[in-house]
This record gives structure tokens, C-alpha cells and sequence, in this order.
């Protein structure tokens, strides 16, 4: 089984400061690298108004956390996130498939695009049979 | 006596169409058919057919993060709109919710606004 790629987006507390923030994602890192997840990229979106109140608060800091590892890295990364203090929210999503399937169409239309091009006469001049 | 009868026929049916697609902007064959007999508006413009924007940009992963491009199908109210109204096909439309829904759990869309 090749390995799973998944985003792990969550809100932090908006009272909380930068470095606190920081600490809080190296924790969530620690809770997936425990997991056996390889983590690929780490994104601090700083604080952004929410769209709607979540548990009383209006704004949070965005912090992405995108990593590779086996499925049951999820339950267990999503149950330690679920009792962290302040992790207003979090969304995990799986997206090593979408974003291969992504690929493949685009690699398939620019194969596609290059057929075209090469394809013996293919701008064909259409005024060939014009009787008067 | 038939030709008449066609005559009407078509006068009672083209306002229809032709309304709905005005107030949306994007116009479209058979756009607002449904909510466009209230409008009334200009009846006979030129209705450009609607394409759908992913396609045409080659977007093949509608990722729920990029509010910029999710954003603009997504009316102030907050909700998702039908496919007659933006002319996304099935699939993407298909793909647009789901990112939506995403955005919307994770507090970077609303559920409803007011």
C-alpha cells in the first residue's frame, strides 16, 4: 500500500500568541510524526476572521499540516486534536488520490494538445474543391 | 388557422427565458427559466451560452481552500446555487460542493450569512 497523503487544517484560539501557536503546531507535528506520518509541508496562515462564531470566538489562526502515512494515523492525530486545548476546529482530508487523479487528466490533455499540433494537416487549407 | 396558433405559441414562450437570464448576468439557453417570469427586464438580448469555469480553466482539483475561486459561486447569502445558474457541468459542480461543504466546517465560508 503506497502512502496516504492528508491535509490537517485546524483553527487555534485567537488569544493565544504567535509563539504559542507555533508550539501548538509542533505539538500537532509530534502527535503525527508518533503516528508514523512524514510531514510535508507546514503552513502558518496567521489570523483570519472566521466566517461564522465558533465556540464564542470570531477570528483564529489557520495552520495547515500536510503529511504522508498509513489511514491510521487519522483516528488517532484526530482523537489527540479533539482534547487539545486551543483547537477551536480541525479538518482532515485525503487528498493523495484527488490530486493524482489531477495529474493524470492534465498529463492526458497535454498529450492530447500535442496530437493536435503534429497531426499531418491539421490546419488543412478548406478551400480545395471550389467549383464555379 | 395553425400558423396563428405557432405565432402565440412562441409569444407567450420566449419572455420567459430571455427575463431569467438578465438579473443573473451570465445569461444562459435555459438559465432562470423558473424564478425569471417575476423580472421581466429586457426580453430579447444576446444570451451567451454558459461554459462551465473549471472546465475552461483547466481546473481539475477545486481545491476547498482556495476561497478566491470557491468564493466566486457562492452567493452573499451562503448558499450553493443550482448548476443552471453558473453553467458548471455535473462533474464539477459535483466537486464545488464538496469543497464548499469543506470550507464551510472549517470557517472559511458561511452556512448561512444574514
Amino acid at each position: 500500500m503506497s502512502e496516504r497523503v492528508y491535509e490537517i487544517l485546524f483553527i487555534a484560539d485567537p488569544n493565544l500568541g504567535e509563539p504559542e501557536v507555533e508550539t501548538l503546531a509542533a505539538q500537532v507535528q509530534g502527535f503525527v510524526e508518533k503516528e508514523g506520518g512524514a510531514i510535508q509541508k507546514r503552513e502558518m496562515w496567521g489570523k483570519k476572521r472566521l466566517a461564522y462564531v465558533v465556540g464564542r470566538h470570531r477570528e483564529g489562526y489557520y495552520v495547515l499540516i500536510v503529511t504522508s502515512g498509513p489511514g491510521s494515523l487519522v483516528k488517532e492525530v484526530e482523537r489527540r486534536l479533539k482534547v487539545t486545548d486551543g483547537i477551536v476546529r480541525f479538518l482532515t482530508v485525503r487528498v493523495d488520490e484527488e490530486l493524482r487523479k489531477a495529474e493524470r487528466r492534465k498529463a492526458k490533455r497535454t498529450l492530447a494538445d500535442e496530437k493536435r499540433k503534429t497531426r499531418p494537416g491539421a490546419q488543412a487549407p478548406r478551400d480545395v474543391e471550389v467549383q464555379q | 388557422m395553425s400558423s396563428q396558433a405557432n405565432g402565440d405559441f412562441r409569444g407567450i414562450g420566449r419572455p420567459r427565458p430571455g427575463g431569467g437570464g438578465g438579473p443573473r448576468g451570465a445569461g444562459g439557453r435555459d438559465g432562470g427559466g423558473k424564478d425569471g417570469g417575476k423580472e421581466g427586464g429586457k426580453r430579447f438580448f444576446f444570451r451567451r451560452r454558459k461554459v462551465c469555469k473549471f472546465c475552461a480553466d483547466k481546473i481539475d482539483y477545486v481545491d476547498y481552500k482556495d476561497i478566491k475561486l470557491i468564493s466566486q459561486f457562492v452567493p452573499e447569502r451562503g448558499k450553493i446555487l443550482p448548476r443552471r445558474m453558473f453553467g458548471t457541468c455535473a462533474e464539477h459542480q459535483r466537486k464545488l460542493t464538496e469543497a464548499i461543504n469543506r470550507a464551510r466546517h472549517i470557517a472559511l465560508l458561511p452556512y448561512a450569512a444574514d
